[in-house]
C-alpha cells in the first residue's frame, strides 16, 4: 500500500505518541486514585478504549475511571479553567486518596492556568498536577516519566528495609506485563528478596508511598530512565536499569540486584547456579530445535536479536540467510520465561510453518 | 449549570468520525494533520492506510504549514486525490492551512476533536466531499455506511442485496465507494443502513433496518414504479415468522428477558423495538451515544450508563463491552464498538432482513448460553 512506499521522513519523536496517553497508562493503575483529564472527551475516549482493550486481553474485567473536563467549543473561546474546576469538584465527591490531573494539548495552547486551579481547590493537598500537555509535552514516554516522577516526590524518604525491592515503570499496556513481573519475582526469590512496591501497577496510594523504604529500585527498561535518575537521587538507593534480557540477562540481573541489596556473595553464587540448572532444564524441552537453521529477519524491538542469537547458540542451532524464517516476538523477551515463550513460537513455526 | 463532566467517555471525537468517513473511499489519501497521539486511534481502529503530519511541538510554535506542505506534496506523488483532516491544536492557532496545498487538489475538513463527536465529524467530512445530486444519475444512494460501525461491511452487502432484489442499482455508497464514483454525482434518492450516519445527500426514502423495511419498500415502490417488491416482502415475512418461532420457543422455558441497550441512537431504538416485539421484553434502560431521541436519553458517560445498568439488573445487555465489562452477570450481544467479547472476521449485518435475524439470533444465543451457565 502507498503508506509503505512513501519515503516519509518520520523521526522517532514524531511517532512516539503523546504525553497524555503515556501519563494515563500510569495514572489509571492506582486503585483509590482518580485521573482527571483536562481535555475534550475524544482524547479520553482514545485512552479509555486502549485500557479497555488491554484489560480485556488480560482477562481482568476491571475498568479504571477517568474523569474528563469535557473541553468543548465554549471553553476554546472563553477558557477552560472553570470546567477543570468543576471536574475537580466532581472528583472530590468520591473522596479519593489522590486526584491526578493530567492535561491535553488544548489547555496548553489556549493558556489555561491549570496549576493555579489545582492549587486553589479545596482538595489541593490530594491533587497531583501533571502538566502532560498532550503532544506539546512530548511523547508517551515523557508522560509516563512525568507521572512517576511527580508521584515519587510525594513519597517520603525513609530508612530502607532489608530484602525489599521496588519495580519502577512496568509497562501497564504490555500484554506480557504480569508474566514479566512473575519472572522478575522468581529471580528475586532466589536471592531472598521480595517486591514490596510496583510503582505503579495496581498498588494503592498508601502502598506507593512506601517507595522510599525499598532497598533498591528496578526499572522496567530505559524508557523510564529519566524517572529512575530522579528516584536514585531522591532516595539515595541503587537503581537497576532494566528487567533481565533473555538468558544471560538473568545472571547479570541476579548479580546486580544481589550486590545492590547487600545479599551475601555465596547466596548470589548459589542463585546463579540454581538459575543455570533451571535454564538447562527449560532448554532441554526444545532439544528438537538443535541443528535447525533459522533466519531472524528484521528486529522488531531493540535487543531482541541479541536475545534470540544467544538462544540459538545455547541450543546449537544455526543462523543463516537461507534458514527457516522465524518471527521474533514483538517485545524483548524477559528472562528465561520470555525465552521459553519465544522458543515455543519457533518450534511451532519450524514444525508446521 | 448542569454538570457536563464525563467519566470514561464511550464515543470517539469528530476527527475520528471525519477520518472514518473519508477512509471509506480507498482511492482517496487521508492525511491527519496532528500528532501521532491523534493518529494512532483511528489508524488502529479502522485498520486502513492513513497518513499523518505527526506534528511536533516546535511546529506549533513556528507554524505547521511547512510540515503540512511537505506531507501533502509527498502524498500527492501517488497521483491520488487527498483529504486533509485537521485536529485540535492546528485548528486553534489560526493558520490558513489551505495555503499548504494551493498547488495540489485537496479537500480540507476542519473537524477538531473539541467540535463534537464522531457523527459531527462524519457530517463535516461528507459535506466537504458530497457531490451534486444529478437527476440523470441512475440508481439509488446508500448511506449510513461508516467504518466505525461494527456492521458496516455486512450492512453494505445486505443493503445492496435487497436493492438488487428490488431491481434497483446502487449509485453512490456513503461512505464506502470509490472516490471516482463519488465524483460522478449522486442519485436523487437515498436509503439508509444506519440513520445515525446520514449523508444528507438526496431525498431519504427511509431506513433498511428490519422493522422499517416494509415502509421503506413502500416508499421505494412509490418513487420507482417498476420495482418488484414481492420477493423482498416475502423474505421479510419468512424471517419474521422464524424469529417469532425461535423467541416463542425460548419463552416457553424462560421469562421475557429484561434488556438494557446502549448504542448509537438508530441502533439503540432498533434493538429496543426488536426486543419488545419478539421477546416481549421490558427494556427499562436505553442510552444513545450520539444524540438523544424520544424516550432515549443521550449519554456518553460510561459510569452513568453502567450505574443505570446495574440498577436495572438486566438479563441481557445490548451495547458494547464497555457496558458488559462492568455487569458480568448479564448476557451480552455487541452492536456498538468496542465489542471485545468475540473475534469478528465475517461481515455480519445489522441492517436488512439478515440484520434483523443477526440481532435476534445473537440475543437468543447469548441468553441461552447464560441460562446454561456458559
Amino acid at each position: 500500500m502507498s503508506w509503505r512506499i512513501l519515503p516519509e521522513s518520520i523521526y522517532e519523536s514524531r511517532m512516539a505518541g503523546c504525553a497524555l496517553g503515556g501519563a494515563l497508562s500510569v495514572a489509571c493503575f492506582i486503585p483509590g486514585a482518580v485521573a482527571v483529564v483536562h481535555a475534550p472527551e475524544g482524547c479520553v475516549h482514545q485512552a479509555f478504549s486502549m485500557l479497555h482493550a488491554m484489560i480485556n486481553d488480560s482477562d481482568v474485567w476491571i475498568v479504571p475511571e477517568i474523569l474528563v473536563s469535557s473541553f468543548g467549543d465554549r471553553e476554546v473561546i472563553f477558557g477552560g479553567e472553570d470546567c477543570l474546576s468543576a471536574a475537580l469538584d466532581r472528583a472530590a465527591v468520591e473522596s479519593p486518596d489522590l486526584i491526578i490531573v493530567v492535561t491535553s494539548c488544548i489547555p496548553e495552547t489556549i493558556g489555561d492556568d491549570c496549576g493555579a486551579v489545582c492549587a486553589r481547590h479545596l482538595y489541593a493537598d490530594r491533587i497531583l498536577y501533571v502538566p502532560a500537555s498532550g503532544f506539546l509535552g512530548g511523547s508517551a514516554k515523557d508522560g509516563e516519566n512525568a507521572v512517576l516522577t511527580a508521584l515519587a516526590t510525594r513519597s517520603p524518604v525513609a530508612k530502607s528495609v532489608f530484602g525489599t525491592v521496588a519495580l519502577i515503570g512496568e509497562k501497564n499496556l504490555e500484554f506480557e506485563a504480569d508474566l514479566n513481573y512473575a519472572e522478575v519475582e522468581r529471580l528475586l526469590a532466589k536471592l531472598g528478596l521480595r517486591v514490596t512496591v510496583r510503582f505503579c501497577r495496581n498498588g494503592n496510594y498508601a502502598t506507593l508511598m512506601q517507595l522510599g523504604s525499598s532497598q533498591c529500585f528496578v526499572l522496567r527498561d530505559e524508557r523510564v530512565a529519566a524517572a529512575g535518575k530522579v528516584f536514585g537521587e531522591r532516595f539515595g538507593r541503587p537503581v537497576i536499569p532494566e528487567f533481565p534480557r533473555g538468558l544471560s540477562g538473568c545472571f547479570l540481573f541476579l548479580c546486580d540486584v544481589g550486590k545492590a541489596c547487600n545479599v551475601p556473595e555465596e547466596k548470589i553464587t548459589a542463585a546463579m547456579e540454581s538459575e543455570t540448572a533451571y535454564q538447562n532444564a527449560m532448554l532441554a524441552k526444545f532439544a528438537g530445535l538443535s541443528g535447525r537453521s533459522v533466519f531472524l529477519g528484521a528486529e522488531p524491538f531493540s535487543g531482541t536479536c541479541a536475545v534470540a542469537r544467544e538462544a540459538i547458540t545455547r541450543l546449537s542451532m544455526e543462523e543463516r540467510s537461507d534458514g527457516f524464517p522465524i518471527r521474533l516476538p514483538f517485545y524483548l523477551p524477559i528472562g528465561t520465561a520470555g525465552v521459553e515463550k519465544m522458543l515455543s513460537l519457533w518450534r511451532g513455526a519450524t514444525n508446521h510453518g | 449549570m448542569a454538570d457536563s463532566r464525563c467519566m470514561n467517555p464511550v464515543w470517539p471525537c469528530a476527527m475520528t468520525g471525519a477520518v472514518a468517513a473519508l477512509a471509506g473511499f480507498p482511492d482517496l489519501c487521508v492525511i491527519i494533520h496532528g500528532s501521532s497521539g491523534c493518529y494512532y486511534y483511528p489508524r488502529s481502529f479502522l485498520k486502513v492506510p492513513l497518513f499523518s503530519t505527526y506534528l511536533l511541538e516546535s511546529e506549533i510554535v513556528f507554524g505547521t504549514i511547512d510540515r503540512l506542505r511537505e506531507v501533502v506534496t509527498e502524498v500527492a506523488s501517488t497521483g491520488k486525490p487527498i483529504a486533509v483532516v485537521n485536529t485540535c491544536v492546528p485548528a486553534l492557532i489560526g493558520e490558513d492551512l489551505k495555503t499548504a496545498f494551493s498547488d495540489v487538489s485537496a479537500i480540507f475538513v476542519d473537524a477538531p476533536g473539541f467540535c463534537g463527536n464522531a457523527e459531527e465529524g462524519t457530517k463535516r467530512a461528507i459535506a466537504a466531499v458530497a457531490p451534486a445530486v444529478s437527476d440523470t444519475r441512475i440508481g439509488i444512494n446508500i448511506d449510513g455506511i461508516n467504518l466505525l460501525d461494527l456492521f458496516w461491511c455486512g450492512n453494505l452487502r445486505e443493503t445492496e442485496r435487497l436493492l438488487g432484489l428490488l431491481g434497483l442499482s446502487v449509485a453512490v455508497r456513503f461512505c464506502c465507494d470509490t472516490y471516482k464514483n463519488l465524483r460522478s454525482g449522486a442519485a436523487p434518492f437515498t436509503v439508509s443502513a444506519n440513520s445515525s450516519y446520514p449523508s444528507g445527500v438526496g431525498t431519504n426514502l427511509g431506513s433498511l433496518l428490519f422493522l422499517d423495511i416494509p415502509k421503506t419498500v413502500e416508499g421505494l415502490v412509490g418513487v420507482f414504479p417498476v420495482t418488484n417488491c414481492d420477493a423482498v416482502l416475502a423474505e421479510w415475512k419468512r424471517a419474521e415468522e422464524h424469529m417469532y418461532y425461535s423467541c416463542d420457543k425460548y419463552l416457553r422455558k424462560y421469562n421475557p428477558p429484561i434488556v438494557v441497550v446502549a448504542a448509537q441512537e438508530s441502533y439503540a431504538v432498533f434493538a429496543k423495538m426488536m426486543m419488545e416485539r419478539y421477546f416481549g421484553s421490558d427494556v427499562p434502560i436505553v442510552f444513545a451515544r450520539d444524540h438523544g431521541a424520544d424516550g432515549v436519553p443521550y449519554s456518553a458517560n460510561s459510569v452513568e450508563i453502567n450505574a443505570a445498568i446495574a440498577a436495572a439488573e438486566p438479563d441481557l445487555i445490548i451495547g458494547s463491552t464497555f457496558e458488559a465489562a462492568t455487569y458480568r452477570r448479564a448476557a451480552f450481544f455487541g452492536i456498538t464498538p468496542p465489542d471485545r467479547s468475540r473475534i469478528s472476521i465475517t461481515a455480519r449485518p445489522l441492517a436488512g432482513i439478515e440484520g434483523g435475524a443477526v440481532l435476534i439470533e445473537g440475543a437468543l444465543n447469548a441468553l441461552m448460553n447464560r441460562q446454561k451457565g456458559n
